[in-house]
Parts: C-alpha cells; structure tokens; sequence
C-alpha cells in the first residue's frame, strides 16, 4: 500500500517534470504560475496550516523575494543564485524582526496585524533608491521557460518535503501542538515563540524563493506587483481549499484552482476574478477542513458530510 | 505654527469621518464575534450608493444618508441570515475567511458595475469654508464631522436606551441567557450586522464628499477600522471617537512631517505597538 502509494506519486512527479517536453508554450507558461502559487500555499500551510496562525501578509515575503533578485541582478550584476540566497536572507530577517512581536498575538489578532503588512512594505520600498522606488527594477532576461518551469517544480518538491517532514518530527509536532492548545504546548516544554518564529521564516523563505524566480521569468518587477495583496487571496483560498495542516492539500488545492481559473478567464474574462471569492465562501461553510477531509471523509457519511459541517456552525 | 494648527484641525476632521468608519466593524466584533474583512468593500458601496443618488437623482449626500443608510442595512440584514449565520460557531479563522470572500465578491462585482475610474461625490456646498484667521474650515468636512459625531453619540445612545439596544448588548454579554429571556439570536445576529452594515454605507457616503472612491478602496479601510477599534477598544462606541481622532491626527502629522506615502506605515505601526502592549486597547480593560 504505501510503495504503491509513493510510487503514484513518482510517477505524477515524473509526468509533471516532462511537461516541458510535450507541452505547448502556453501550458509551460500556466505551469510555471501554477507550481509557483503551490509553493506559495504550500509555504502558508507551515504557519496558517501546521502552526494555527493564519497570516493575511505572506505575499511581503514573496515582494522581498522578488526584490532581492532583482537588486542583486540589476543594481549590483550578481548571479540569479546569489539573487535568490539574498532574497532568502531578507525574508528570514523580516520573519524574525515582525515575527517576534507580532507573533505574540494570538489567532486572528496576529492575522489581522499581517493584513497591512504588504500596504507597508510597497510604501516603504517605493521610496528607497536601491529599489528603483515605484518606478521598479529590470531584469536581464532568459529566455528558457522549460529551465523556469523546472525551477519552479524543484522548489515545489522542496517545500512538500519540508512539509512532510514536519508532520514526522519533535518541530512539526510541536506547531501542531501550538495550533491546537498553545498554553498547553508550553506547559509541556515547547518554545512556542522560537517554534512560531521558525515557522514564519520557513514559510518565508519559501514564498521568498518563488517570488525571485518568478521576477526573474517576467525580468520586471515594481512595488505594486511584488507586493500585491491579491496573492494572499490566492494562496490563502488554495491552501483552505486543499486542506490546511495537510502535506498535499494546498499542492492539489493550488494546481486544481488555478486549472479552473484558467479556463474561466479563457471562456468567460471577467469571472475568474470572482471565482476566488465564491470558491473559499464556499469552501469553508462545506468543506471547512479541505478537500483532504472531504475525500477521507465522503465515503463514509455520502452527502450528508456538508449538511453535517453546516449543522455543527450554524447558529 | 498656523501650518500646523491646519493639519492638526483637518486631522480631528478626517478623525471624525474614521469613528464612523470604524463604529460598524467595532459593533459587529464585539458583538457577534465577527472579525468582518468585508466592513471597508461594504463602506465602498455605500460610497456609490450615495453617488448614484446624488448624481442620477440629485439627492444631496448629507439628505440622501438615511437612504444609503436604509440600502445597506438591507443588504447586511440578508449577508448576516442567509450566509454568516451558517457559521457564526465556526473558528473565528473561518468567519475570517468568509468576510474575505465576500470582500472579494463585493470588490470584483463593484469594478463590474461601477469601472475602476475614481467618483466624488461633490454637492454644491463643497468649495465652501469658513476661515478662523489663518485656519480654513471645509464645510462639507466639517459637515462630515458633525454627522460622523452625531452618528457615534447616537449609536451610543442607542445601545443603551432602547429595547433593541439592551438586546444586542444582552446576547453580546451571554448568548444562552438572551435565549432564555425570548431573544431570536437569528434575528439579532442579522439586526446587528445589518445596523453595522448600514452605518459602514453612511460613512461611505460621507468618505465619498470629501475624498475619492473606487472599488479598491476598501481593504485599507477594513485595515484602518481595524486598528481604530483597536485603539479604542471594543466596549462602548465613545472609545471608537478617541481611537478615530487619534488615527486621524496621527496621519496627517505623518504626511506633514514625514510623507504622505508613509501614513499608512504610521497607522500600521500604532496598531502593532498597541496590540502588544494593551491587547483591550488604549482605553480597555487592563489585559
């Protein structure tokens, strides 16, 4: 069962790593968004998912992803690599720098501390100099989207693991338990805030990385798209819907959305962007708990299972 | 020093527009237990609520209040039955995530229908202003500030005198004893939501005379109730003037002295300090 299982997974592994091969540019090019927005919710699900603490301003550590490569790359001629370890570097800073007072806030005051996080940042990096202030950055392009896809693949097999490990280790036990009784958590011997402070920053890292392969595909970025809100609204909706605190949830969640985005914006423009919104009300008055819980669940309970989840939270 | 006489003046102005911005959103928290991420798309709506009225029917924006106002409740009273009353007893991380979509709903039906070009809505009052030696009074943001002022005192007032008052304040305090006393929680929850709904539709209108609106606007503003309630604490809507006069002086001596680009920044950075350090607010309960 479980060979069978994990050889499942190696072979969608090897089909998604041979699209570039077979695929058309176009599908390359959605790929290449979709991997990247699975890193991003798959990077959310460490705090949002494992640790409890939903944070409503990931896409900051996304922007100084973005930035770091293209300050390293355009400002100072650097090479991608250095560009993205930079940009890791500052995404570790922030987490710790934010992380420790704003993570002494409990739940939804901690999500609702993060909402402008992204607001402030693209104010401050417009007026730094080194940053291009809003006028924004240039990259020298590369031409190759199958090396980006498979960039972006890389990374996303990064993350999943990381993932995984934590449901397999004292850390991730240890924000599983901090999600579900933080005070109990510590009584037992937990560092909570050094647990929530790492998960921040491993969750920062990762959307960090993402946003600088991401500005080095497009070669350009400025402070409004490095630092745009509506990809908190994704990678929040992708992971909810998946499964939060799971370790494929938000990937299937993430790849599935964005394939139905996809098409929406291709049959009917204008109703992909209300699609996002219609999907996590939705999702979170049936399927709470993702479509990991539905799946584990359904077969058990049939339909009754969304007539139960509304049951247990209507007033 | 006349300079900054103006800038503290327009401060308490704007101050005032920020309390009853921030009054919906501290109703709805403190009594449901709704952190509603949609309160700035709902402040949007009645903007253009108050925009359509004024420039199609040519009802003026102070007169025409009551009926954004009436318009908003009912919207609110139908968002609260029909939807977030399915998952009142949720995590509070999920109601979080519904007013999220909504907000996302609200905002992308809103670039639909209304096209992301900016509107004000200017009455014909708007250009005019009393002078107090050097320090110039706008009469449409003075107007603003009265009504906002009257608003707040009113709700106050309200929440305290009346049978529906004592009944909202009542299923805040204890939900299974408000039962127990004959109250419809169904009906209150989606009363209450509907009232904050409606003053948020007021303050849109206001917000619409004396600034600009689009349907972007309304995540900033969800973020700046935020911290106002925040400021002021959740216990009683006086509390929401002081955390709103406090927020709006506070900006504009940001963009005096530092940049207006930075106004956010400072509005952020208060929030933060006074989460950490008094969790009630500045004038709570004691954590």
């Amino acid at each position: 069962m479980k060979t069978a299982r994990t050889m499942l997974l190696l072979a969608a592994l090897a089909v998604l790593a041979a699209v570039p091969w077979f695929g058309s540019d176009v599908l390359i090019q959605f790929g290449i968004n979709a991997l990247l927005l699975a890193v991003l919710a798959q990077g959310w699900n460490v705090i949002g998912g494992y640790a409890g603490y939903a944070s409503f301003g990931n896409s900051v550590f996304y922007g100084l992803g973005s930035y770091g490569v293209a300050i390293a790359m355009a400002q100072w001629q650097l090479p991608f690599w250095v560009g993205l370890l930079f940009g890791a570097a500052l995404a570790v800073v922030f987490a710790v720098l934010i992380g420790m007072p704003v993570l002494r806030l409990r739940g939804h005051y901690f999500a609702i501390a993060t909402l402008a996080l992204a607001q402030v940042m693209a104010a401050i990096v417009s007026n730094v100099k080194l940053a291009g202030r809003n006028v924004g950055l240039v990259l020298p392009p590369l031409n190759n989207d199958p090396l980006f896809y498979e960039f972006s693949l890389l990374l996303l097999v990064l993350a999943t693991l990381t993932v995984y490990w934590l449901t397999r280790s004292r850390f991730g036990f240890g924000l599983i338990a901090i999600r579900e009784n933080e005070e109990g958590a510590a009584v037992m011997g937990v560092n909570t805030t050094l647990y929530k402070t790492v998960a921040f920053a491993i969750s920062g890292v990762f959307s960090a990385l993402a946003g600088g392969i991401h500005a080095y595909w497009v070669t350009f970025i400025d402070p409004e798209s490095a630092f745009d809100i509506g990809l908190n609204v994704k990678m929040i909706i992708m992971a909810v819907f998946g499964g939060p605190g799971t370790v494929f949830g938000p990937v299937v969640g993430a790849l599935s959305l964005s394939a139905v985005s996809e098409l929406l914006s291709s049959e009917i423009t204008s109703f992909a962007g209300l699609f996002f919104g219609v999907v996590v009300v939705v999702a979170v008055v049936l399927m709470p708990r993702g479509l990991a819980d539905v799946l584990r669940r359904f077969r058990g309970t049939g339909w009754r299972y969304f007539g139960e989840n509304i049951r247990s939270h209507q007033l | 020093m006349d300079l900054l006489a103006q800038v503290l003046i327009n401060g308490m102005l704007l101050g005032g527009l920020y309390a009853v911005m921030a009054l919906g959103l501290a109703l709805v928290w403190g009594v449901l237990n709704i952190v509603n991420l949609a309160h700035g798309a709902f402040i949007m709506l009645g903007g253009y609520v108050s925009w359509y009225l004024y420039t199609y029917a040519g009802i003026d924006p102070f007169l025409g209040l009551p009926l954004t106002a009436v318009v908003m409740f009912a919207v609110g009273y139908g968002v609260q039955r029909g939807l977030l009353n399915l998952i009142v007893r949720a995590p509070m991380f999920n109601t979080l995530l519904v007013t999220f979509g909504i907000d996302v709903v609200i905002t992308y039906l809103a670039q639909l229908a209304f096209s992301a070009d900016f509107r004000t809505i200017n009455p014909s009052s708007a250009g005019n202003s009393i002078a107090f030696g050097a320090v110039v009074l706008p009469v449409s943001r003075l107007f603003a500030f009265g009504i906002a002022i009257v608003l707040t005192v009113g709700m106050w007032l309200f929440l305290l005198r009346t049978r529906l008052g004592r009944a909202i304040r009542a299923t805040a305090q204890n939900l299974v004893a408000a039962r127990l006393y004959g109250v419809d929680p169904r009906h209150l929850y989606a009363m209450t939501f509907g009232i904050g709904v409606a003053l948020a539709g007021a303050a849109g209108g206001l917000y619409g005379t004396v600034s600009q609106i689009n349907p972007y606007i309304g995540a900033a503003l969800t973020a700046k109730c935020f911290a106002i309630s925040i400021i002021g604490g959740l216990d009683n809507p006086l509390g929401v003037i002081v955390g709103g006069l406090f927020l709006g002086v506070l900006e504009s001596l940001t963009a005096l002295y530092i940049g207006s680009t930075f106004s956010d920044v400072a509005s952020f950075g208060v929030l933060v300090l006074v989460l950490i350090v008094r969790p009630n607010g500045l004038l709570g309960k004691a954590a």
